[in-house]
């Protein structure tokens, strides 16, 4: 048996539009989609109309702040809405739902951008709010674009690194970190070594880890089916500080003699940092008995990860890896839009009283209405 | 009121106020370029640029709203910024003579007697 999704469809109309908008952290999304009535199938997929981005980008060597952050979301988002609708030719009256990142995230810049949908939600005559769970809105994105029907998912980012298992109704977190998230663990190393933040800390830290050759000795952290990060951060900080501070450390690789350099450091944080992820999940697809993994989430776009998770899954009976690019794999207001849209489509809005945003909301509260497999 | 004049407005009140505080926009010059809502000092000393400007206000009622809550948004974070430096300050002082207390009355913390 499958869901009705078509219970709540306006009479006479042959579609729904969504807006989602996200700004949970430094990302400002705005994306627009489209679903035909009927079931979402491989004949019947949901259209993207629009998806525009903004990123608040800081100097090297510093992060985000909260309000610097909301600053910049409160600043642009009118402007990437408008922008959002001219791309997908439609007017704010043809939208069926707003939804909007209701949690996890950053305070500020959380409550900045669901002041926006609730205000047009108003301007444009009583449309219905939908509140987004995030990780929610990556794993049903992820799901949509690859065709992956039901994988486990790795969720790995700036602030969540969770491997997820659906069953009954609910996204199950099988293994997360104990502490910081891997994306966070990657971009403060990136502060250390004053790296720029354009187009992202991790996306330059990819670039330089592909010119490291030497491995050097880090923690490894696995916990159980947990990880732990903070501790291996500390470790390679410490180090780096000590090689490219005053005192000019000298370190030298164990076999070759050869010299180490910021490259190598890169090098060996992403192999560490990937090889515990890929653990975790190998485990978890052993557990639940699935030979698809699904990466979503900005870390995702790391192609060494991809590369190191396809080993993997290669070693498996009918093993298969979906990802997706950035568009989609960074934070991204479509994903908003979609994951919202299904919740709407399951007779799921929020009244205005019940929009107020979130800084924790695990993935596992959401109760995953539209699926009953 | 006709849409020409939005004229946004806000009140405080607390406890500790005989009155309710009413903020006024006034009739002066009015941007969106807000005096408290300018980007940190910590990004642009460490060689940021603020690219986030908000835009300016159009010549419309709609724009003129703007700019005004761009003001009263000014007034209530001036105002409130105050209030929270006066609690900051009378807890300060509230603590200096609880030393004062303790060492005049009890001449030893009572904390540290056993």
């Amino acid at each position: 048996m499958t869901v009705d999704l078509d219970k709540y469809a306006k009479p006479g109309k042959d579609h729904y539009i969504a807006l989602g908008l996200e700004g949970s952290a430094n990302k400002l999304g705005v994306g627009v989609i489209r679903h035909n009535l009927g079931q979402l199938s491989s004949n019947n997929r949901a259209q993207v109309l629009s998806n525009v981005r903004d990123t608040y980008i800081t100097p090297p060597g510093e992060g985000f702040l909260p309000r610097d952050t909301a600053r910049h979301h409160r600043n642009w988002v009118v402007r990437i809405i408008k922008r959002a609708l001219i791309d997908a030719k439609i007017k704010g009256t043809d939208i069926d739902c707003i939804c909007f990142t209701q949690g996890p995230g950053m305070g500020a810049p959380l409550q900045s951008v669901v002041i926006a949908a609730r205000t047009l939600a108003q301007l444009w005559g009583d449309i219905p709010l939908v509140g987004v769970n995030h990780c929610i809105g990556h794993i049903e994105m992820g799901r949509e674009i690859t065709g992956a029907d039901n994988p486990v998912v790795l969720y790995v980012s700036g602030g969540n690194t969770q491997v997820i298992a659906y069953s009954k109704q609910r996204y199950r977190i099988f293994g997360e970190t104990l502490d910081i998230a891997i994306g966070n663990c990657l971009d403060r190393f990136a502060r250390t070594l004053k790296i720029p933040n354009e187009p992202a800390p991790g996306y330059n830290i990819e670039q330089m880890a592909k010119k490291g050759k030497h491995l050097i000795n880090l923690p490894y952290t696995v916990k159980g089916m947990d990880l732990s990060m903070s501790g291996i951060l500390g470790y390679i900080d410490q180090l780096a500080k000590e090689m490219f501070g005053k005192q000019a450390k000298k370190v030298v690789d164990e076999t070759t003699g050869e010299p180490i350099t910021a490259e190598d450091l890169c090098f060996s944080l992403q192999e560490i940092l990937f090889s515990m992820l890929v653990e975790i999940t190998e485990r978890a697809l052993a557990h639940v008995n699935s030979n698809q993994v699904l990466i979503v989430g900005g870390v995702g776009s790391n192609e060494r990860l991809q590369e190191m998770m396809k080993l993997m899954i290669q070693d498996r009976k009918n093993g298969q890896i979906y990802a997706t690019d950035e568009r989609f794999c960074i934070d991204n207001g479509i994903m908003i839009a979609h994951a919202g849209l299904l919740s709407y489509r399951t007779g799921q809005t929020n009244d205005i009283k019940d929009t107020v945003c979130t800084q924790r909301f695990r993935t596992d509260e959401v109760f995953i209405k539209w699926r009953d497999d | 009121m006709s849409s020409s004049t939005l004229i946004p407005t806000a009140e405080y009140s607390a406890p500790d106020l005989k009155e309710t505080h009413k903020f006024d926009v006034g009739n002066g010059d009015h941007s969106t370029d807000g005096q408290t809502t300018q980007i940190s000092d910590i990004v642009i000393n460490a060689g940021g640029e603020d690219r986030d400007k908000p835009s300016e206000a159009k010549d419309t009622p709609l724009g003129h709203l703007r700019a005004k809550l761009t003001t009263l948004q000014d007034q209530v974070n001036v105002f409130l910024t105050e209030r929270m430096k006066q609690d900051k300050s009378k807890n300060a002082q509230k603590e200096e003579e609880d030393i004062e207390r303790r060492i005049l009355d009890d001449g030893v913390d009572e904390d540290d007697s056993d």
